[in-house]
């Protein structure tokens, strides 16, 4: 069962444009999107996740349309939204059982055991009876992931769940991630371009509420293959290499900016062939797409 | 650097709609402000802008809303927290100092900017159009400043700091909203203080101080005097102010940047606990549970959201401190219960229910207006809405189960509020608990109230979308249905609610109110379960906040089993409306007050020139009634006898049916044969031309039958007077002969604006015309009486009379009376079931004179005073035949009815007893007057003073009735107890006769010429018979009472057997003065004829 996004579009009442057009077949499995910040891809989840209403466009999973028949696609959807608090004063597992109960779980038993498999499942099991209000980051994103878990899932929406979490917790999270990736359309949205490429098997790329790139992972890295060249330069080159060269990124190592520049033949002066990150594609993505902007 | 963050604080709120909204609604509250306070309650010569009436508005209203207070200063510190910026505020190099001073005085600038809407509008509030020029002093921007001043700002200033402080502390809203229930326990528990001084000074809202510090005054001081600053005012505002001050340096100690709070070192321990190894959880298996979507399922989901929402207001402390609050309160502030004349009455739940519904009313208002906002954004105000708005929940299950878990803690108040009742019951020595009454006043009562107002609650949350405004909108809800009852718009197909239920009696229990107000309370259910689902259909899901685009999404949010419910619900409230409608309107007629009015201008206009026609008079009544007490219903058949009395021709005759529509004159004929004339049939007036003139002397039979059914029910009130068990009504339901005085239109500035001319409430002694009454159009001058009464088998039916047989018919009881002497028109049919308690009364000198029959008639469980009663009836009757003349009548009975009406009122020979007065009074013989026995005593006085002699319709009537049975029942008193007790009564009198004049808005007339004062007939009069007695002796008033008697007897009266006219209070003081020696004549114009007002 397939996610499909067709000409998705949204402008809010102040003129900022979110989605435009966007499209997207998203297949069973991990798929990644990334952007940077404010490119638009909370707008585009919660859209899919029914929390907001689209201006023009089509989303279908399977044979729902998502955009009208929200309660039957809110069945078979788990969400974990980028932001979210807890109520203090109760354990995870009475809100975790309540959250059972709001996703139309109301057999007492089967509820207790899937609770109890979950708490399991996301190492929260010995903390149960404590009250969320003592939760640390990484323990209330495992708590966000179980109760998205709860009514088995065949459409996963996590929004840059891994923000802010310490890369212990980081594979943990995506330990149980993974395993679901199997039967379950998956979401992931980030903007930590490592996280895409450890897990996803589909991504696409979105800046200022386009689609700028789509594709599997590798295939994607297949097309920048040799065409990406690394130099370290000194501070007051800096403005001279950008107009010379397509500069996708630029990073401080030692002190000292290092360029990475886009070129599909050698350019020579100094600098080298380097074995092309997904990082660079998301950069050059950016770039481009930023560039035709201003333009 | 404070001052930096003060500048901020207020630019930051001058940006916020809320300052806004919280002054525009002190503002307009403001306007009606003193309409509002002092709504119900005489004001007398009190101007309506008078210092006095200006402080205590401003007290009350500053009182009413400290809770906005709350929500301007709680929120001061706490809004860091809640906008989680408080580790960027903590962190910066501001002082502590600089901080908090800063906020407050940032925040308390913005609450005296809302506070001066009360300012504003009450000033505005004087020109407003309703209000009468006499009513109000020229304008004084001044005094309110003043006002404002002295009274709003220290309190003000306290609730300030006390919600500033809290919030800063606990970080924690709901912990800020119940402060506001603090101050207001702190207020009631002030009226538990004896000491007047004490109560004076600590009263936070100085409603009590004004009254203190103007106690002594006349009602001109009252009106024109400023308050004086130095004293009890003084202290009062600085101790409030202090108190402030107190919080304010306790909240700088204790308040300290940190972010977390330092508590709950066991917690944090065992986070730690947490990071242990994290196990590989690849090898769980997550069981696929089952989804339902189902009905059942919805029903599951229902039960598990309402005790999910209920647990989570249930285990807050702040709502424990609201309980607590509510228990505590009639524990220590409820020592009256049912108070006569300063007797308590037994602490019968019925009492005890009413005073914990009186005083928790607030505590639940805050519940539900404040719950309701928390429970409707609990989602949101936790962040977790998204994940809630992204499960398949149905919007109105959730809704409907916040909805009931808010109810559900309603009912765990109510239990607790029942608790300390009962606790507080056991305290005093009363075990009869009687819970049915508890569970019924509480859930019958208070619940379906509360359950509808939160039904407004949610769906004003639901469509504003702002917690604070929807809080206000609700208050602004209460506050308008409450304005909508007052402007008579009051049926109950629109009235938010429907009527409050009847009063609950012993002896009828909720009699025939509970009926319709179960419907009525189902009709609007419905109406609040559709205001539900209207709210579920437009509460926000997801991020789009704009109604307008909610509104438009809500279509897509009806599912198929909603739809399914909503169309119900709607047939239900259809149906259930129409059939109240049916009821009211149809079966019965609906009267709006202006309806009213216009009847009553139209009625006197059309009838007012027959009011003194010469009429026959009722010489003879017999009737037969047949009550149906179980279907409220009755029919009375029979004739009177009327004789012309006049010197002239009668040729037609003027009947008036009473003015109620249950009540059916369904025959009437005059012997010899007449032709009616219906030209005023719409005053139910009829005029009845006879074939043949009523000469002088002559008689004519008139029959008649008149029947009253109980159809449906009515909107609002209905007849009280006939009961299910515990009937009472007199004769003045039945046809009365020409026009009644008492359908005019009474109010003086209605009828000036109706252009109707100044009502004589009470005509002067040299009216002849009334000389010649005995009361208001009276019809007769003494009938002689018989009457049968058939009634349920299980009642007892009783008029005046001696029982001539009693049978069973039919499955009914029959009684047969017979009053063998001629008695006044004045008789009462009384039906009940009654245990009874009789015994005998002989007058110990004459030993050939008939004993007298005592019988008292009583309800089953109110045997307390009984005895005290019997034991009044035979003093008085002791006293009275020695000291005045013989009793009349062969029996003397008492008969208990239900509580709607509070008073005990004299017949021939029967004595109608409410049983809210002497029945229950729990009476301390060591520190109480035995209010029993004296109100028995005095309406047995009444068998002389009002039986006997009759006084004429005119000034100073009431003296001679009212006075002298208050003399006499107090000679009796002093008699059969002490002249202590004497004297404590006259206390208490002392204090009816100043709380009288306070309230009057007229001069204070004289004894002599008192018109309805009873301030003056019953307290001065008691005082000044009393002083009389003490200054001529007890004898001397004797004898002379004992002589007006003999020359006024309205059946054997020397002077009354030659004259056609009543006694008046000329011819009484004549017999003073007759009595008292030279000497002392001037006191005789001093204690009755001049206005002279008691010292107290």
């Amino acid at each position: 069962m397939d996610l499909i996004i067709n000409n998705l579009s949204k402008t809010y009442a102040n003129g900022v444009k979110a989605l435009q057009n966007i499209s997207l077949e998203i297949p069973t499995g991990m798929f990644g999107l990334l952007g940077p910040n404010g490119a638009g891809k909370s707008t585009l989840m919660r859209t899919i996740a029914t929390l907001q209403e689209a201006d023009s466009g089509h989303i279908s999973l399977g044979d729902i349309d998502v955009l009208k028949q929200k309660n039957e696609l809110r069945q078979v959807l788990g969400y974990l939204p980028q932001q979210f608090g807890l109520y203090p004063k109760i354990s995870a597992e009475v809100l975790l059982n309540h959250f059972a109960v709001l996703k139309g779980i109301t057999n007492k038993g089967e509820r207790k055991d899937l609770v109890e498999a979950l708490l399991h499942k996301t190492n929260l099991y010995d903390v149960k009876k404590q009250n969320l209000k003592g939760y640390s980051g990484g323990m209330k994103q495992r708590f966000g992931i179980a109760q998205a878990l709860l009514n088995n899932p065949k459409l996963l929406i996590v929004d840059e769940p891994t923000a802010g979490l310490d890369p212990v917790e980081r594979n943990r999270f995506y330990n149980v991630l993974s395993e679901l990736g199997e039967q379950t359309v998956v979401i992931l949205s980030t903007h930590i371009v490592d996280d895409v490429k450890e897990l996803c098997t589909n991504m696409a790329i979105i800046n200022q509420g386009q689609v700028c790139l789509k594709g599997k992972p590798l295939q994607i890295l297949e097309n920048l293959k040799d065409r990406v060249y690394k130099k370290t330069i000194e501070k007051s080159e800096l403005k001279a290499y950008k107009q010379n060269y397509n500069v996708i990124s630029e990073k401080l190592f030692l002190g000292k900016p290092t360029i990475h520049i886009l070129s599909d033949a050698n350019p020579g002066d100094g600098f080298s062939l380097i074995n092309a990150q997904l990082e660079d594609v998301y950069f050059a993505e950016i770039f481009n797409t930023t560039n035709a902007k201003s333009i | 650097m404070w001052y930096t963050i003060f500048k901020f604080e207020l630019q930051y709120r001058s940006k916020r709609a809320d300052t806004y909204v919280f002054f525009l609604f002190l503002f307009l509250f403001s306007i009606v402000g003193v309409d509002f306070i002092f709504q119900g309650s005489e004001m007398g010569l009190m101007k309506k802008n008078s210092p006095i009436v200006i402080a205590k508005t401003m007290g009350a209203i500053t009182g009413l809303f400290m809770i906005l207070a709350s929500m301007i200063m709680g929120v001061s510190v706490l809004r860091d927290f809640e906008y989680n910026i408080e580790s960027l505020m903590f962190t910066t190099p501001i002082h502590k100092k600089d901080y908090l001073l800063g906020r407050f005085l940032g925040a308390f600038t913005v609450l005296l900017f809302a506070f001066t809407g009360i300012l504003i509008g009450m000033m505005l509030g004087e020109f407003m159009p309703w209000h009468n020029p006499e009513d109000l002093m020229a304008f004084n921007a001044m005094l309110y400043i003043k006002t404002f001043l002295l009274i709003t700002l220290p309190i003000l200033f306290f609730g300030a700091s006390l919600f500033f402080v809290t919030g800063a502390l606990s970080r924690n809203l709901v912990v800020v909203y119940t402060q506001g229930i603090i101050v207001f326990v702190i207020f009631m528990l002030t009226k538990a203080i004896s000491n007047e001084f004490w109560q004076a000074i600590i009263d936070p809202f100085s409603l009590t101080t004004t009254t203190f510090i103007t106690k002594s005054w006349s009602a001109l001081e009252k009106s024109t005097q400023d308050l004086p600053l130095f004293g009890p005012l003084l202290y009062n505002k600085l101790f409030w102010a202090a108190l402030g001050v107190i919080a304010l340096i306790y909240g700088y100690k204790k308040f300290n940047f940190n972010v977390v709070k330092e508590k709950r070192s066991k917690k944090t321990k065992s986070q730690l606990v947490t990071h242990k190894t994290a196990t590989d959880a690849s090898d769980i298996i997550i069981p696929k549970a089952n989804k339902h979507y189902g009905l059942l399922s919805k029903w599951n989901q229902l039960k598990q959201f309402t005790w999910f929402y209920f647990t989570g207001i249930f285990k807050q402390a702040s709502f424990w401190g609201i309980v607590i609050c509510g228990m505590i309160i009639i524990l220590i502030n409820s020592v009256n219960l049912g108070t006569v004349y300063g007797v308590d009455s037994y602490p019968a739940t019925y009492f005890i229910v009413e005073e914990l519904k009186e005083t928790s009313m607030y505590f639940f208002i805050i519940l539900l207006v404040f719950y309701s906002g928390e429970l409707v954004w609990k989602e949101r105000s936790a962040k977790l809405d998204l994940i809630y708005d992204a499960t398949p929940m149905s919007n109105f299950i959730k809704l409907l189960g916040k909805y009931m878990g808010l109810n559900l803690i309603y009912v765990v108040l109510m239990l607790a509020l029942m608790g300390s009742g009962i606790i507080f019951q056991t305290l005093r020595g009363y075990y009869n608990y009687e819970f049915q009454v508890y569970v019924s006043g509480f859930f019958l009562e208070i619940l379906p109230f509360l359950a509808l107002y939160t039904c407004i609650a949610f769906f004003i949350q639901s469509v504003v979308n702002h917690k604070f405004l929807g809080i206000m909108l609700v208050i602004v809800c209460f506050i308008a249905n409450i304005a909508l009852g007052l402007f008579g718009y009051n049926h109950d197909l629109y009235f938010f609610g429907g009527s409050a239920l009847g009063a609950y009696s012993d002896m009828n229990g909720y009699g025939h109110f509970l009926k319709p107000y179960l419907i009525i309370k189902s009709y609007w259910l419905l109406f609040g379960m559709l205001l539900l689902i209207m709210s579920a259909l437009v509460n926000v899901r997801g991020t789009e906040t704009n109604l307008l685009k909610r509104l438009k999404a809500s279509k897509y949010r009806v599912s198929k089993p909603l739809f399914k419910l909503t169309v119900m619900v709607c047939l239900l409230f259809i149906t259930i409306g129409s059939f109240i409608f049916y009821n009211t309107n149809v079966l019965n007629t609906y009267w709006t007050n202006s309806e009213a009015t216009d009847f009553r201008i139209a009625y006197e206009k059309a009838l007012k020139p027959f009011e003194y026609i010469p009429q026959p008079k009722i010489v003879d009544v017999n009737l037969q009634v047949e009550l149906y007490p179980e279907t409220r219903d009755y029919t009375v058949e029979g004739y009177y006898i009327l004789k012309n009395n006049t010197k002239e021709d009668i040729t037609s005759i003027h009947i008036q049916k009473l003015l109620e529509e249950n009540v059916t004159l369904d025959a009437i004929a005059f012997e010899g044969g007449f032709t009616t004339n219906s030209k005023y049939k719409k005053f139910e007036y009829s005029i009845f031309n006879l074939n043949t003139a009523l000469q002088p002397g002559d008689v004519v039979k008139m029959h008649f039958k008149q029947s009253f059914t109980t159809r449906g029910f009515e909107s609002g009130n209905s007849n009280v007077n006939i009961n299910y068990n515990g009937t009472f009504f007199n004769n003045s339901d039945l046809p009365t002969i020409g026009y009644n005085k008492k359908y005019e239109l009474n109010d003086a500035d209605e009828r000036k604006d109706y252009g109707l001319p100044v009502r004589i409430q009470t005509a002067n002694r040299a009216d002849l015309n009334e000389l010649k009454n005995a009361r208001n159009g009276s019809d007769s001058d003494g009938i002689n009486f018989e009457m049968i009464i058939g009634t349920s088998n299980n009642q007892t039916a009783l008029a005046p009379g001696s029982l001539l047989r009693k049978w069973t018919a039919n499955n009914r009881n029959y009684f047969h009376y017979k009053m063998k002497k001629p008695m006044i028109n004045f008789y009462a049919i009384v039906s009940a079931e009654y245990e009874t308690q009789k015994e005998q009364w002989k007058i110990c000198y004459d030993s050939v004179a008939k004993p007298v029959d005592l019988e008292i008639y009583y309800h089953k469980t109110h045997q307390y005073n009984i005895d005290r009663m019997m034991m009044a009836m035979k003093a008085s009757l002791t006293y009275f035949s020695t000291n005045f003349s013989p009793y009349q009548y062969e029996q003397l009975r008492i008969m208990e009815f239900p509580r709607y009406a509070k008073f005990a009122q004299s017949f021939p020979g029967t004595i109608p007893f409410s049983e809210a007065i002497g029945f229950v009074l729990d009476i301390d013989d060591e520190k109480d007057v035995d209010m029993a026995f004296y109100v028995t005593a005095h309406e047995i006085a009444h068998q002389w003073f009002g039986m006997q002699v009759e006084a004429a319709n005119v000034k100073g009537r009431l003296t001679i009735l009212e006075t002298l049975s208050q003399y006499a029942a107090m000679m009796v008193l002093k008699q059969h107890y002490s002249e202590e007790k004497v004297l404590q009564f006259i206390e208490t009198q002392k204090e009816e006769y100043k709380k009288g004049k306070d309230k009057e808005d007229a001069t204070e007339p004289s004894l002599a010429l008192v018109e309805n004062q009873d301030y003056i007939y019953y307290a001065k009069g008691a005082i000044n018979m009393y002083e009389f007695q003490k200054a001529i002796g007890e004898e001397q008033v004797n004898k002379a009472l004992q002589r007006f008697i003999e020359d006024w007897n309205t059946t054997n009266g020397k002077l009354k057997m030659n004259t056609d006219r009543y006694a008046t209070t000329q011819d009484l003081l004549r017999y003073f003065k007759e009595v008292t020696p030279k000497n002392l004549q001037h006191i005789i114009v001093n204690l009755f004829e001049s206005v002279k007002p008691i010292t107290l």
